[in-house]
C-alpha cells in the first residue's frame, strides 16, 4: 500500500483477486468493526468518527496533492458543498423523500463532483502556484457566500437536519452513535478502496506521470488539463462524501466546514502523514484527530505545537511519517533491521525528555504571561509549582540541556547503525 | 460629489496599502519562483512589534525598527528554512511558506493574546488633514497615502535607474536567466527575501492603527493579496499595482454605497414577493452592495481568469 | 504519390524581435531518415518545438500526412502519430523503469482517460512494455526508479518513451549527446532498430552518427535551410562548408 509507483503493479496476476491483495483490507475492515468494543464510550466513538471522516476526506485531498501533484487551499469547498446538499437532501427526507441514510454520501459526493468538475474547468489548466492561488481564492469565494446566501447556507448558524427520520434500513434507524460508526466505517472502507483502486486505473497512473513531468505526459499523447480535470472529479467526489458522512454524524454544517482553516488543516495532515504514499494520509489523519482532540485537552498551545510539526516536517522530513517508516523497508529487505533497535532504544528516552522539556519552557512561558489574575500556581505533568519565578523555567531548560546534549551524543551512532543496516555486503 | 471624492482617497489609500504588499510579494516570486504564503504574516509582524517598540519609544521608532527587525527575521527565514526546502521545487516551498503563516499566528498569539491590542496613530497625526464637505479626512490618511507613494516612488527608482535594479528587472522578465547574472545568487535571494518582508513589516505598521492589530490580521488581507497579483498577473508589477488600485477601489465604493438588490430589482421592473422570507429567492432580494463587498475580489479573480488566464498584465501563464 | 510524412511550408518563429526561423521549407518522405545538423543557435530546438507544438509558429504551416497541424497541441499532434524524445533528458523520474514505457503506451492502447481498467491486469500492456524495455536493453532495470538511472540508460529510456506508442513519425533531439562513443554506437543501433520502416527526423551535433543514420541531411543555419539533400551532396556542397565554417569559427571566437 505504499506509493504506487515505486512497486511494480504486474506481478503478473492474472487471477482477479490475489491473497496478499485482499488481506490488508480485510486486516483494516476487521479492525475497524472490533474498535468499538475496545472503545465503548460515546466520546471516543465521536473521536473514531471523527478519524474516519478525515481519513475519507484527507484521502481525497491527496488524490490531488500526492497523486496528481495539485497543491489545493481549497480543498473543504467540495466536502463542505457535498455536506451541504447531502444535509438538504437529509431534511427532505423528512419532508417524504424516499432515501435511505446510508445511500446520502452518494447524493453529496454527486454535488462535490458537479462543483469540482465546474471549477476544474478553469482551475485545471495549470498546476503549481496557479492552481493553488485559484483553489484558494475559489475557497475564499465559496465561504464568504455562505454568509450571503442564507437560504442555502444557513447564514453564520449553518443548516442542521435529523438523520434518523429517513427509511429504516434492516431495522437501523440510526439513533445511537454505534449504528452511525458503523455506516461510516462502511463508507470509509469503500471509498478508500475506490480510492486506491483508482491510482491503479490508467488514468490514475498517467496522473502521476502528469505530476512528475506534465510536458512529457502531453507528448504522449494525454492533455494534462483533462488528466487533472478528471483526476479533481474523482477528489471532488470523495470530499463530498466525507461532507455526507460529517453531515450525518453532526447533523450540523456551517461556514467553518467551507473555509480556509478547514481546506489548510487537511493540506496539514496530508502532508504530515505523507502525501507520497496512500496510507499517509491515513496516518496524518489519525495522529492530526488524536492531537487535536486529546492534546487539544491538556494545552491551549496544541495548535503551535501543530504548526512546529508541520514545518519540522517540511523542512527536515517532507515524505512525513509514511515516508519515515517506509525509509526502514530496506533495511528490513536486507534482514538488518534489528541493528537499529538498540539505537533507538538509547536515543529514546533522552529524545522524549528534550520534547517534553521543551515544551515544558514553551508551557511555563505561556503560563506566566497569561496566567489568570497573577495566579502563578501551575501544573504540568501531574506536578504542581509555582510558575512565577523563574526557577521553573530555569529548571525545565536545564533539563532540556541535558537531555539534547545526550541525543547529540548518540546521534552518531544512529548514523552509523543506519548506514549498516543499509549496506549490503553480499551484494556484487 | 463630495462623498464621491472621499471615497476615491480612501480606495486610494486601501489601494496603496494593498500594493505595499503585493510588491513585495511580486518581487519575492519573480526572483525566487517562491510564493510567500506567509507574507501577510510578516505584515501582522511589522503590526505586532511596531506596538510593542511604540509602548517604549512611541509610534515613529516603531515604524522604522519594526520593518528592519521584520525584513532581518525574514531574511533569516530564507536562510535557514527557505533555502533547505528549495531543493524540493516550488510546491514544497509553498507549503513551508504556508506552514510558515500557521507558526506566526501561532506564536503571536503565544505572546501577545488572542485580543486585539490598542495600537493607535500618533498623536501628532490624530487631526483632520482636510474636509471635502463636511466629511474630514484624517492626517493620517495622508500620511499613509505619503508613505506608500514614497516606496512606490523609491522602488521606481532603484528598478530603472540603479545596477541593482536593473539586475532585478530583468530577472523579473526572465527569470531563468536569474542563475546566470554571475552574482552571489544565495545572497541576493536572501536580500531579496529580507527587502520584500520588510515592505510587508512596514506596511504592517502603517496600517495597524487603521485596521486593527489582532491575529487574524493576517488571514484578513492574506487571501486578499494573492488574489489581488493574480489578478495583476503573476510576477507583474505594474499589473499589482492595477489590480491593488482596482480592488481597493472595488472594495471602498461596495461598502460606501448602500445599493440594495431590491431597489435594483425594483428599478428594472420585478415584484418584491410579499412573503420574502420563505421565498427561495430570498437572498437575492435582500441582497445588499456592502454584503457583496468582501467577494467581490474573488469574483474578480474567476472572471479574469476565465477571460485572460495570465492575469491583466502578465506575459507568462506559469 | 503520397503525402510526405512531415511537410514545412514556409515555416517562422520569432521571440521579440529575434527571427529565429525564417521561411523554412522541408519535406520529409514517409519512411525517410531524416537529419537536421546545423552550428549551435541555428534553431535546431526551435524547429521540433514548432513541428511538435510546443510553439505555435509566427506564420507557417506545419503539416503531418497532409494534414495541417499548424497551432495544434502537442497532445493533439502526438495522437496523429508523432512522437519525440527531448535533448535533455525528460522522463518520469519517480515512477519506475517499467511505468515509464507503459505511460507511453496507454493513449495508443486505447486506454486513454479509463477508470474502469485496473492496469496491472491489463497483460498486453505489460507484455508490450516488457518488449520494449528487452529493445532498448533496459530489461534488468524493470523496477526502478527512472531518476536512478545512469545517464546513458535514461537516455535509451527516453528513447523507449518515445517509440513506445508506436508512432511512425519519430523525432529524436540530439540523442547522443553528453554520451561516450561505446555508449554512442549503442544508442545509434538502438535507433536503426527501433525506427525500422518509420519516418525518422533527427537532430545531433555527432556528424559520425549523422552520415551513419540518415538518409537525407538538411542544414540549417540562422533559422534558414540553405542546403536539404543526399548526405554525399551535403559533403561535398560548397555552400554549407562555408557556413558551417563560418559559423564554427565565429563560435570559436566567442
Amino acid at each position: 500500500m505504499s506509493i504506487a509507483s515505486k512497486t511494480p503493479l504486474t506481478a503478473g496476476t492474472t487471477r482477479l483477486i490475489s491473497l496478499s491483495n485482499v488481506m490488508p483490507w480485510a486486516f483494516a475492515a476487521l479492525f475497524l468493526l472490533c474498535l468499538p468494543f475496545v472503545f465503548q464510550s460515546s466520546s471516543a466513538l465521536t473521536i473514531m468518527n471523527q478519524m474516519a471522516i478525515t481519513i475519507v476526506f484527507a484521502l481525497s485531498y491527496n488524490m490531488l496533492l500526492g497523486q496528481g501533484g495539485m497543491l489545493s487551499f481549497g480543498h473543504a469547498v467540495y466536502m463542505g458543498l457535498g455536506g451541504f446538499f447531502a444535509m438538504h437532501a437529509m431534511n427532505m427526507v423528512e419532508d417524504g423523500l424516499w432515501l435511505p441514510l446510508p445511500f446520502l454520501p452518494i447524493v453529496g459526493g454527486l454535488f462535490g463532483m458537479v462543483f469540482a468538475f465546474l471549477i476544474g474547468s478553469f482551475s485545471t489548466r495549470r498546476a503549481g502556484t496557479v492552481f493553488a492561488m485559484i483553489s484558494l481564492g475559489v475557497g475564499e469565494l465559496i465561504a464568504a457566500c455562505s454568509v450571503i446566501i442564507v437560504v442555502f447556507f444557513g447564514g453564520e448558524e449553518g443548516i442542521s437536519g435529523d438523520r434518523t427520520m429517513g427509511p429504516p434500513v434492516f431495522g437501523y434507524e440510526f439513533l445511537t452513535q454505534q449504528e452511525v460508526y458503523y455506516l461510516t466505517v462502511v463508507w470509509l472502507l469503500v471509498a478508500a478502496l475506490l480510492m486506491y483502486l483508482f491510482s491503479r486505473t490508467p488514468i490514475g497512473r498517467i496522473a502521476n506521470a502528469v505530476r512528475d513531468n506534465e510536458e512529457r505526459a502531453e507528448f504522449l499523447g494525454y492533455s494534462q488539463r483533462n488528466v487533472r480535470w478528471i483526476s479533481f472529479c474523482a477528489s471532488g467526489f470523495f470530499a463530498g462524501v466525507a461532507g455526507s458522512l460529517f453531515a450525518i454524524n453532526f447533523e450540523i454544517l456551517t461556514e467553518e466546514n467551507l473555509n480556509l482553516a478547514t481546506s489548510g488543516s487537511i493540506l496539514l495532515i496530508t502532508f504530515i502523514g505523507g502525501a507520497g504514499f496512500f496510507v499517509g494520509p491515513i496516518i496524518g489523519a489519525v495522529v492530526f484527530t488524536l492531537l487535536q482532540t486529546v492534546l487539544g485537552l491538556h494545552t491551549e498551545l496544541w495548535a503551535l505545537y501543530l504548526g512546529i510539526l508541520f514545518v519540522a516536517c517540511v523542512m527536515f522530513f517532507p515524505s512525513g511519517f509514511a515516508g519515515l517508516i517506509a525509509m526502514h523497508r530496506r533495511p528490513l529487505a536486507l534482514g538488518k533491521l534489528n541493528l537499529l533497535i538498540k539505537p533507538y532504544l538509547k536515543v529514546a528516552i533522552p529524545a522524549i525528555t528534550s520534547v517534553l522539556s521543551l515544551a515544558a519552557i514553551l508551557e511555563i512561558l505561556f503560563h506566566k504571561r497569561h496566567g489568570y489574575g497573577g495566579d502563578h500556581e501551575m501544573h504540568l505533568y501531574g506536578i504542581a509549582f509555582d510558575s512565577g519565578g523563574y526557577q521553573a523555567v530555569a529548571f525545565a531548560t536545564i533539563i532540556a540541556a541535558i537531555s539534547l546534549f545526550l541525543v547529540s551524543r548518540v546521534l552518531p551512532e544512529i548514523r552509523e547503525a543506519w548506514d549498516n543496516a543499509n549496506h549490503a555486503e553480499d551484494r556484487a | 460629489m463630495a462623498l464621491f471624492l472621499v471615497n476615491v482617497l480612501d480606495g486610494f489609500v486601501t489601494g496603496l496599502l494593498l500594493f505595499m504588499l503585493c510588491s513585495g510579494l511580486t518581487l519575492i516570486f519573480s526572483m525566487m519562483g517562491v510564493l510567500n504564503f506567509a507574507h501577510a504574516s510578516f505584515y501582522m509582524l511589522g503590526a505586532y512589534f511596531a506596538y510593542q517598540i511604540s509602548l517604549v519609544t512611541g509610534f515613529w521608532v516603531g515604524l522604522l525598527v519594526a520593518p528592519l527587525i521584520v525584513g532581518l527575521i525574514g531574511a533569516l527565514i530564507e536562510r535557514y528554512g527557505l533555502r533547505r526546502v528549495h531543493k524540493y521545487g516550488h510546491v514544497p516551498e509553498l507549503i513551508f511558506t504556508f506552514g510558515l503563516a500557521l507558526l506566526i499566528e501561532e506564536t503571536i498569539q503565544f505572546f501577545w493574546g488572542k485580543s486585539q491590542l490598542p495600537f493607535s496613530e500618533p498623536a501628532a497625526l490624530d487631526f483632520a488633514a482636510f474636509a471635502i464637505a463636511g466629511n474630514a479626512f484624517p492626517a493620517y490618511k495622508v500620511f499613509m497615502i505619503a508613505v506608500a507613494m514614497g516606496i512606490f516612488l523609491t522602488l521606481l527608482y532603484i528598478l530603472t535607474k540603479t545596477r541593482i535594479g536593473m539586475t532585478i528587472q530583468a530577472a523579473l522578465s526572465y527569470p531563468e536567466t536569474v542563475q546566470n547574472l554571475g552574482h552571489n545568487v544565495p545572497l541576493v535571494f536572501m536580500c531579496v527575501f529580507g527587502v520584500g518582508t520588510a515592505m510587508a513589516g512596514l506596511a504592517g505598521v502603517i496600517a495597524g492603527p487603521v485596521l486593527g492589530v489582532f491575529p487574524g490580521m493576517a488571514l484578513q488581507l492574506g487571501s486578499i493579496v494573492f488574489v489581488t497579483i493574480v489578478i495583476g498577473g503573476l510576477g507583474s508589477l505594474w499589473g499589482a499595482l492595477v489590480a491593488s488600485l482596482i480592488i481597493g477601489w472595488l472594495q471602498t465604493f461596495a461598502t460606501a454605497y448602500d445599493v440594495t438588490a431590491e431597489q435594483v430589482l425594483t428599478a428594472i421592473g420585478f415584484t418584491k414577493p410579499e412573503l420574502i422570507w420563505d421565498h427561495p429567492l430570498q437572498d437575492l432580494w435582500t441582497l445588499t452592495l456592502p454584503q457583496l463587498g468582501p467577494i467581490l475580489p474573488y469574483l474578480l479573480m474567476i472572471i479574469v481568469l476565465v477571460l485572460r488566464p495570465q492575469g491583466l498584465m502578465g506575459n507568462r501563464e506559469s | 504519390m503520397s503525402a510526405p510524412a512531415i511537410e514545412l511550408r514556409n515555416l517562422e518563429k520569432s521571440f521579440g524581435l529575434a527571427k529565429i526561423i525564417q521561411g523554412v521549407n522541408l519535406q520529409i518522405a514517409k519512411g525517410e531518415r531524416h537529419a537536421v545538423i546545423g552550428p549551435n543557435g541555428a534553431g535546431k530546438s526551435t524547429l521540433f518545438n514548432l513541428i511538435t507544438g510546443r510553439f505555435a509558429p509566427t506564420s507557417g504551416g506545419v503539416f503531418l500526412h497532409g494534414e495541417d497541424v499548424t497551432g495544434l497541441k502537442p497532445f493533439e499532434i502526438n495522437r496523429r502519430g508523432l512522437s519525440r524524445s527531448f535533448q535533455i533528458t525528460n522522463i518520469f523520474p519517480n515512477m519506475t523503469v517499467f511505468e515509464n514505457i507503459r505511460c507511453g503506451l496507454l493513449w495508443t492502447m486505447g486506454y486513454r482517460y479509463s477508470f474502469w481498467h485496473m492496469i496491472g491486469r491489463q497483460l498486453d500492456v505489460t507484455e508490450k512494455a516488457d518488449g520494449i524495455l528487452a529493445r532498448i536493453n533496459l530489461s534488468s532495470r524493470r523496477n526502478e526508479l527512472a531518476g536512478t538511472l545512469a545517464y546513458a540508460e535514461q537516455r535509451a529510456l527516453e528513447i523507449g518513451i518515445t517509440i513506445a506508442g508506436g508512432a511512425d513519425i519519430i523525432l529524436l533531439d540530439e540523442p547522443c549527446a553528453g554520451m561516450s562513443h561505446s555508449e554512442t554506437d549503442l544508442i545509434v543501433d538502438l535507433i536503426r532498430n527501433v525506427t525500422e520502416d518509420k519516418t525518422l527526423l533527427i537532430v545531433e551535433h555527432d556528424m559520425g552518427v549523422i552520415f551513419d543514420l540518415a538518409d537525407k541531411i538538411s542544414v540549417l543555419v540562422y533559422g534558414e535551410v540553405i542546403e536539404s539533400d543526399t548526405p554525399d551532396v551535403v559533403r561535398a556542397s560548397a555552400k554549407v562548408k562555408e557556413a558551417y565554417l563560418g559559423a564554427s569559427l565565429e563560435e570559436e571566437a566567442v
